[in-house]
């Protein structure tokens, strides 16, 4: 990732809306029906193509392959970003062991951190009606049965990945685009699922941190820019019940951050952003944890670029954080300025507003305006691409500004 | 009138969660089902009395009775006035606050047919002479709300009310010889209700949408053209408010609260001159949505009419996310640091009741912004 030079960039965090085709292609296999190997693939790459133009074409100045070759087969649907990597590990199996859901949930003690289990997240339980009302449009989606960690986890994706990068590379050169980014689960996040292997929590964690290399691996070694998705390193907070200490949260954070550098050392960090959200359903975020209590675990991280929401009611006033916390020399942040919390659409001028805000801060030279989150399957595609499209108006505001 | 003299004081747009039963029997009374009459007046009045008590400990300082009686805040003028008829209807609204939006995201709308929703089967049409027939439903929702009020010691109170502007989005005219005339016409009729709010000692907050988002509902309209429109409603609804003290009112404008786009709202700046002829001396706007957050900068160059307040709202309804409590003190600070600090209450984008995921939302949104208005006024009084 380069430094701006005489306009702020622009980029987004990765999950792009799913043409029908695909999403057609995607349910048909979940649903088992027969489908021609080459068809998909036809299908698949000609839809990579076309979101890779069309980001180019909106002025998206790091596009990224929409994360097509991750499966999706509805509409509205927040979990492909970490699911796809159930079809990436070898040594799991779905099969009657309670999942993340459906088991009891655990408390965490002093010095004694544990997860607990999806639907007795702090915020869950706080809004419980809330969560619990299909009306109510925190609905994230169908959630299909997850995995549990039945032998040795390894990498068995080689051949995903391969496609992935041949066609978001092919789009890439039919578009005239040189520099894009491709996302991977982080091993924080993908090791959120039942475990009747390892003996510890941490053995698994550093089983995907081994497999999940080899994708890294991959995805720089093509020449593309990495993106690591680890929402488990902020948003794990609301998953610890009740409440931890600062103190003692960090440093549970601290060993998934060890984990991921694991994963990716000796990877060039320049080639890596990472991603930290809070999660993306759209529910109150009450239990989020404030950015100033994490952001040092962040900056940990090897990455050369940190994306983080910013664009969102319960994140936005954050921006003060970076007049306190120095940026490492040579790094990047991408903000999100536009996001999935909301319907409505950014008008450009808050979203110049936002950039300049970062920018002044850490400087326009390293600032990356970007969204909150993936903006397919989060919300309809027409308004993803309307929200696209300010996020780069917004940006050239601003650049006229920083630049003039 | 009611000024932020030693600390940001809070008040929201309106509308609040109903309970169940509440909003069933509402439901039932509007749509000619059968209700146990009396069970509905006792019902209400204990409601009223709940959702005052729950604003005061959510720490809101300008309370009201949260439209609990309401249908919705213009729909419920047709159980008020009278002279028109129910005809059936094509089926597509009259004016269609989503119809700028709709050319654009066709396929959103679409998709979510929940969220724009088809006019109703049938439309009121206009036939004879209009005259407000709602004495004693408006007489309960004064009494319910004076009883909840007692042994509270609130800043204020306030009551909604419609406009004729926004009146006119869903009752046709077949009497009346133009649109300015049956315009007036409603005026005339909402005056008595207007007079009655304030007479009982309220604050009266007149519910005009159709200020802003009008312009939605005209997508072929042309800014000039739409400033003769929105000119010739303010005219009518200055008509209305005739005679009440401008302190005595406060006018809430928003630009349609759908969970739409928004894409094409009319910016504030194109209409704010508009918004300040109305005789009012408070005015509550949106603020904290991503449409028009920015605006905030309107008020570098646009100065409050001498002696009003603004509103600005500094939580929202288009987002389940609740606000932080430091965006909301930023929001507050910006606003005060150019109109001042005694002019600026903190307020809600739209009456959140039923526009938020759940009445837990709206709580906790309120709760949010109270602490907001906290942090906002330690900054803006100095004290630490």
């Amino acid at each position: 990732m380069q430094t701006n030079v005489d306009h702020i960039a622009t980029s987004h965090v990765g999950s792009l809306p799913r043409p029908d085709g695909l999403l057609a292609a995607y349910h048909a296999l979940e649903a088992g029906e027969p489908l021609k190997e080459q068809v998909f693939r036809q299908t698949l790459r000609d839809a990579v193509a076309a979101v890779v133009r069309r980001q180019h074409d909106i002025g998206i100045d790091i596009p990224g392959d929409g994360e097509f070759g991750k499966p999706m087969g509805q509409r509205v649907q927040y979990g492909s970003w970490w699911r796809y990597s159930w079809q990436r590990l070898g040594g799991l199996q779905i099969n009657d062991t309670p999942g993340a859901y459906d088991t009891a949930p655990r408390r965490s003690a002093p010095g004694a951190i544990v997860l607990t289990t999806f639907a007795d997240r702090r915020d869950r339980s706080r809004f419980a009606e809330a969560y619990a009302d299909p009306d109510s449009g925190i609905t994230t989606g169908p959630r299909p049965p997850a995995p549990v960690c039945v032998g040795p986890i390894t990498y068995t994706g080689h051949d995903a990945v391969q496609a992935d990068i041949a066609n978001f590379k092919a789009a890439m050169q039919a578009a005239g685009v040189t520099q894009g980014f491709m996302s991977a689960v982080a091993p924080g996040s993908a090791s959120r699922i039942g475990n009747t292997y390892y003996k510890t929590v941490e053995e698994l964690l550093y089983a995907c941190a081994d497999a999940m290399r080899e994708e890294y691996k991959a995805i720089v070694e093509a020449g593309l820019d990495l993106q690591i998705d680890d929402p488990a390193i902020a948003e794990n907070w609301d998953m610890v019940n009740p409440e931890p200490s600062v103190e003692d949260y960090r440093t549970f954070a601290m060993q998934r951050v060890a984990a991921l550098n694991h994963a990716i050392r000796g990877l060039p960090p320049e080639r890596i952003r990472f991603h930290l959200c809070w999660g993306s359903w759209h529910g109150p975020h009450m239990t989020d944890i404030p950015m100033r209590d994490i952001v040092g675990v962040m900056l940990a991280i090897d990455a050369g670029a940190y994306s983080f929401e910013a664009g969102n009611v319960r994140h936005e006033h954050e921006w003060k954080v970076w007049q306190d916390v120095k940026l490492p020399g040579g790094k990047l942040i991408l903000p999100g300025v536009v996001s999935h919390a909301t319907n409505v659409v950014e008008h450009p001028e808050l979203v110049a507003e936002r950039v300049l805000r970062f920018a002044r801060v850490v400087g326009r030279e390293r600032v990356i305006a970007s969204t909150d989150c993936g903006l397919g399957g989060r919300v309809h595609p027409q308004i993803a691409w309307a929200k696209l499209e300010a996020l780069v108006q917004g940006a050239a505001l601003a650049s006229k500004d920083l630049w003039r | 009138m009611l000024y932020s003299t030693d600390r940001i004081l809070t008040t929201h747009a309106g509308s609040l969660p109903r309970p169940p039963d509440v909003r069933d029997m509402v439901a039932a009374r509007a749509n000619g089902a059968p209700y146990d009459a009396a069970m509905y007046e006792e019902r209400l009045r204990s409601a009223v009395a709940e959702v005052v008590r729950r604003q005061v400990d959510c720490g809101i300082d300008c309370v009201n009775d949260g439209e609990l009686s309401k249908t919705n805040f213009t729909d419920y003028v047709r159980w008020r006035i009278a002279g028109y008829e129910q005809r059936p209807s094509s089926g597509e609204r009259r004016l269609s606050i989503t119809a700028r939006d709709q050319r654009r995201f066709p396929g959103y709308f679409e998709a979510n047919p929940r969220r724009w929703s088809l006019g109703p089967p049938t439309m009121p049409v206009c036939v004879e002479a209009l005259r407000y027939v709602g004495q004693a439903d408006l007489a309960r929702d004064l009494a319910n709300f004076r009883a909840a009020l007692a042994g509270f010691s609130v800043a204020a109170a306030f009551l909604p009310a419609n406009t004729p502007g926004t009146i006119e989005h869903w009752m046709l005219n077949e009497y009346y010889k133009d649109d300015e005339a049956f315009v007036f016409a409603i005026a005339d009729v909402m005056h008595e209700e207007y007079q009655a709010i304030v007479d009982a000692g309220f604050l009266l907050q007149i519910d005009d949408p159709d200020l802003p988002d009008g312009w939605n509902c005209l997508p072929d309209i042309t800014l000039p053209e739409y400033r003769r429109y929105a000119a010739m409603r303010v005219e009518a609804l200055n008509h209305a408010l005739r005679g009440i003290p401008k302190e005595k009112v406060r006018l809430h404008v928003c630009w349609g609260s759908h969970h739409g786009p928004h894409h094409d709202d009319i910016p504030l700046q194109d209409i704010v001159d508009l918004i300040f002829r109305v005789n009012a001396g408070s005015f509550s706007i949106e603020a904290s949505n991503p449409c028009h957050e920015h605006e905030w900068r309107v008020f570098e160059t646009v100065k409050l009419p001498e002696g009003a307040t603004l509103i600005p709202g500094v939580v929202g309804h288009c987002t389940d996310f609740i606000e932080h409590s430091d965006l909301v003190a930023e929001r507050l600070v910006r606003y005060a640091n150019l109109v001042g600090r005694e002019n600026v209450l903190a307020g809600t984008d739209c009456g959140l009741g039923t526009r938020v995921g759940h009445p837990s939302v709206c709580w906790a949104k309120f709760e949010a912004m109270a602490e907001g208005a906290r942090r906002a006024s330690r900054v803006l009084w100095g004290r630490g």
